[in-house]
Parts: C-alpha cells; structure tokens; sequence
C-alpha cells in the first residue's frame, strides 16, 4: 500500500504530546492516531483504560468510570447511572423499568403517560382518578371529561364525536351502535361503529318474534332470525333451546305439540311414535300397539283386516259379529278388506 | 274306560283359561290374551284378581255375565277389553281404577251404565258400541271424563245428546252411528280438537250451525253423515259432499233455515232402525 510505504518515523507524532517516535519505541495506534503507551490515558485521572476500554466525547478519550461520572445521566428512582436507551420525563431521567406508573406501577415507557398532579399515571389510571374525582369518564382519545353520555367503543369510553359513522360517515353521537363483525368471536378489536340509522338498515338481524336486532346468538329457521330465547313452539311458547323443532306451514312446534296437532301419536299409547308407524283409517300406531280393535291380537302391514267405526277388526273378529250388524254394515260401507300402507 | 273328573265346570274350558294364567305369571307376562276362551265367570280364571302386574287384559268373545268389583284390585291395568260378552251390569269400582286408560265393553247387554260411572282418572278411549244405552240411563258425572279422547256410542238408543257433550275437551273421535238421534246439542262445536264424528243413520234433518266452528273437512278428519232424513239442501249438498254440507252449514243462509226450521218444528221423524234383531235385546 503506498501510505504504509511512504510512512516513516520521521513524520510521525504522538497524538497528545506531539514529540515524534524513538526508533524500536512501541507505539499506540488507535483509529489512524498514534499515541506513546504513556501518553494513551483518560482525559480525567491520567490513568490508563483498564482492559482498553474508553468512551470518546469531543475528542477526549475517557476511563469508563469518568465517562459515566462526567456525561451519564442518572436514573432517578434507583440512582444507578443509566446505559443504553434513556427515559427522559418529568424533568428527569428514568432507566425504562424504573418509570412507573404512579398508581398501578404499570410500565409508561412505551404505553406513555399523563403527568396529573405532579404523578406520572398511566391512561387508564389516569381516567379513573380524573373520574373519581369528578364523577364522569374520560376520554381514551382525549383524555377530556365526558360531560354528556360516553361512547363505548372497544372496551373504552370516548367523546362520540372523535368517530363517524362506518357506513355513511355522519359524525357519531351516544346514540351510534358498536357492532361486533365477527358473529361469535368475544374480542372486541375488529368491532366498528355505526349510527343508529344505519345500524338498524344494516344487515345486523331482526328478530322474527320482537322485531329488536339480535346483538347475540342468531338462531335461523323458517327463513327468518331469532333471539335464541324468542325461537318457540307456536303451540305452547316455550323457547326450543337447541332442541328439535318441527315445521309446520310456516309455524314451528316442540315434539310434543307438532304430534299433538298433526297426529303422529300412537292411538293406543297416546305416545309420539319415533319409530316406524302404522298408519291407517284416520290413526296412527307405533309398531307395538297395531292390533285389532276387538281381541288386541296384533297385526302387521300383511294383515288383512275390516274397518268398523274407523277401527281395525281382524278376519276372526269380524267372523263374529252378529249377522244382524253385518248386514247393516254391508248396507252402509263398501267392505272390501284393505292393506295397510305403511 | 278313563273318566274325566266330575266338576262343576267343564275341566277342558277351565284348564284353557287356567293355561294362560299359569304361563303369564311363570313368564311375568303383564298382557293377558283370553280372548274366545268361552269363559262364562272369573271362577273360571283362579288367581286373576291377585295378578296386579298385569297391564291388559282382553276377555273379549267369551260369554262373561258379570264383571266382579275385585276386578279393581288389578291397579296396573291401563287396557280392558270385554268386548262381545254378555255382560248387563258394571261394577262401579271400575271406574276408580287408576290407570284405566282404554275400556272396551262394545257389542254387550248394557241397559245402564252405574251411577257415579264417570269419575275415571285417566279414561282416554271408552268404547260403548252396541249396547242399550240412552240418555236417560247414562249417570249423571258421564260427561265429566275430562282426559277421553274417543266416546264410542254407535249401536245404542240415544234420542238425544245431552249438551255436557261440550265438556269433553279432549274429545277426538265421536260415534253415534246408528242411534235414534232427533237432535244434535249446539255444545258439540264446543269440541275443538274433534277430527272423527260419526252421525249416520240417525233421524237427524238438521245440524246445530256451530258444528261449522270445527275442523270436520281437511285432510286429517273424518265426517260421517248419510242415512239420516236431513232437510232437503243439507241432503242436497250432502249429494256433492261432505266439504260443501260443511261451507253451507257456516253460511248466512244456512242460519236462517236453520233458525226458520227449529221454531217450525214438527214431529220428530220416525225410528227407522230395526233393532229387534240386536244379540244385545237377547235375554
């Protein structure tokens, strides 16, 4: 490198005393100045750097423990001397774990803060002091005193006018609706405010029984929304609840009643029939009780059997009846033994 | 030559019917089918009376004369049949039974019913089909079974409905079949949930307007009404069905006429039915 080969003792000098170099001498070469070892010290105590350590400041080289002394500030809760990322506020320097709230002892350094008496308090400390003072919120956004209604939007209480309408940007009052986007999701983060015009146009459900928005669980039935507590048998009113409902032209009905009204009760039994059901002659029947009318022998959908007054008579029973009768019988009805369907 | 022991009854009816009872209680079988057994009395069937497990009994096809009142001892019962006996009287113990829930004592000698009949706890299906009751010789509580759902009385000689009719709330299915019926009570459009009423061949010309208050026309109800002497444009539109008798029953014109033919009303059309004939005459 030509610097290297032009460089010669002749016009080289110690940085701090300015005489040149004895030939051999060993010389301190830091940063491209060059330094006799005896002339290499701090600025302050004369002394050399322990393990070659030292802070540079306007030109002046210092020992780390007279760097610290003359320059570093210090913390003013625990009075150690501050390194790396310094907190300055309230007239003061702060280590960032050692500012505090004054209230909650809540971190500030990155949440900030409000000096509120001579205190340095955290937001929400801050609020509730001004509150319990005043007897009325604060603003999150302002940190001002809500005089009217607050607004709350996101588990914080606001001045309605800091927000507009989400939908047609009107400037919001204590009216404006929260909406939570995320049916089903408890955060509030994605929540958004609407005005109360455009939250009842919006596509928020209506209730089909009250007609209120449903800000909860939505039940959907019959082509139409629910509060979960509104969605009821037509019959007896009690809310299903999650249980099975039955629909009926547009009406929706518990198990018990949809039976009761449209007949899928066991004649005998007077029971729902779950199963599979005999039905025949105006009746139904579970698979248990299809049995003739007259001798309780039961039948299946094979079995031939008459119709009397509406009820089954088996092939013998009939056999029995008295001449007289079927003969009335045979005048009256078409007796044509008939299937079952099933 | 081998002789059959000497008894009082037959020793081949009586161990038929002994059989069964045997077997249902070695099985604890609750149903009891003794149906066409030609069992005469409950001697006949030793032991019955202490089977209080047993949920159904079916004696119908016997020729049983008298029911005893230990019959209520059988406090599980929920279905009795003694269809097609020859059976003249009931024990009004029956009627305490506390879980009766389906009678039948159709095609019997009833000529009454006891007095205080009515006061069943849970009766939903009371079948009463060819007997000889009337109106007159029904008790005074008949109409107070609140929890029937069927009243069958086809077979019988009632004249007149009495109005209580309307008290039976439950009632689903009426049968007056081949009664001697002058009349229906205007308290029968009283029975809302009414899907089966039987009137045929009665001596009826016209129906109370109020039977148009009830659902007798979709498709889940039953209306029967020919053979009886109906005045001529209930007969007519009776020719066309049963849906145009039920529109015209509820129209104004039909409330004139009827109104018109109750202060006009002449003899009561003559009994038709010949009923000498009924198994229920023969004594």
């Amino acid at each position: 490198m030509p610097g290297v080969t032009e460089m010669s003792l002749d016009n080289m000098f110690c940085s701090r005393c300015r005489e040149g170099f004895v030939p051999h001498e060993k010389i301190v070469n830091s940063n491209g100045e060059l330094w006799h070892p005896q002339c290499f010290v701090c600025a302050q105590c004369f002394r050399p750097f322990p393990d070659g350590i030292f802070y540079e400041f306007e030109g002046y080289k210092y020992c780390e423990h007279d760097f610290h002394v003359l320059f570093a500030p210090c913390c003013e809760k625990c009075g150690e001397f501050v390194i790396g990322r310094v907190i300055k506020a309230m007239n003061a320097n702060w280590h960032p774990g050692c500012f505090r709230c004054e209230e909650c002892n809540g971190e500030l350094a990155d949440a900030g803060f409000i000096k509120c008496q001579g205190r340095a308090l955290c937001h929400t400390c801050n609020a509730r002091v001004k509150a319990g003072v005043l007897g009325k919120y604060i603003c999150h956004q302002c940190h001002g005193v809500i005089d009217d209604k607050p607004l709350r939007f996101r588990g914080e209480l606001y001045h309605p006018y800091h927000f507009n309408c989400t939908a047609c940007g009107i400037e919001l009052n204590s009216d404006a609706r929260e909406v939570n986007s995320r049916p089903g999701y408890a955060a509030n983060e994605m929540n958004e405010l609407y005005c109360l015009r455009c939250h009842d146009k919006m596509g928020i459900p209506i209730c089909g029984a009250c007609r209120r928005p449903i800000e909860e669980r939505v039940v959907t039935a019959l082509g139409k929304h629910w509060h979960v507590e509104h969605f009821v048998c037509a019959k007896c009113e009690k809310p299903f609840l999650g249980h099975r409902h039955y629909e009926k032209k547009g009406l929706a009905y518990c198990e018990t009643h949809y039976h009761q009204l449209f007949g899928n009760l066991c004649f005998v039994c007077n029971q729902v029939i779950s199963g599979d059901v005999f039905t025949a002659l105006n009746k139904a029947w579970c698979v248990h009780h299809f049995a003739c009318a007259f001798c309780d022998q039961k039948m299946n959908q094979k079995t031939k059997f008459f119709e009397f007054d509406l009820k089954p008579a088996c092939k013998k029973c009939y056999d029995k009846f008295p001449q007289e009768l079927k003969k009335r019988m045979r005048r009256m009805y078409d007796l044509n033994p008939k299937r079952i369907p099933v | 030559m081998n002789q059959a022991p000497v008894s009082c009854i037959p020793a081949g009816k009586m161990s038929k019917a002994k059989k069964v009872l045997d077997e249902a209680r070695e099985i604890q079988n609750p149903e009891l089918d003794l149906a066409d057994k030609s069992i005469s009395t409950f001697e006949e069937m030793p032991g019955l009376l202490n089977m209080i497990n047993i949920t159904r009994l079916t004696l119908s096809h016997n020729k049983i004369q008298a029911v005893p009142p230990g019959l209520a001892n059988l406090v599980n019962l929920e279905i009795l049949n003694l269809f097609n006996n020859h059976i003249t009287e009931l024990p009004i113990s029956l009627s305490q039974m506390p879980k009766l829930r389906i009678l039948n004592v159709g095609m019997n000698k009833l000529d009454v019913l006891p007095r205080g009949f009515g006061a069943f706890p849970v009766l939903e299906v009371l079948d009463l089909t060819y007997n000889n009751l009337s109106e007159k010789n029904l008790p005074g509580n008949f109409f107070m079974m609140e929890t029937l759902r069927a009243l069958y009385l086809a077979d019988n000689d009632f004249e007149y409905l009495p109005p209580e009719i309307g008290q039976l709330k439950n009632l689903q299915i009426l049968v007056l079949r081949e009664n001697d019926l002058i009349e229906l009570p205007k308290e029968i459009g009283e029975l809302t949930r009414l899907r089966e009423l039987h009137i045929q061949g009665n001596r009826l010309t016209v129906l109370p307007p109020e039977i148009g208050n009830l659902d007798l026309v979709s498709n889940k109800a039953v209306f029967r009404m020919e053979f009886n002497p109906w005045v001529t444009p209930i007969g007519d539109q009776l020719q066309v069905g049963i849906s145009h008798v039920i529109d015209y029953i509820r129209s104004e014109t039909y409330r004139y006429v009827y109104n018109r033919h109750q202060s006009a009303k002449g003899p009561p059309p003559p009994i038709e039915n010949d009923k000498s004939k009924k198994i229920s005459r023969v004594r």
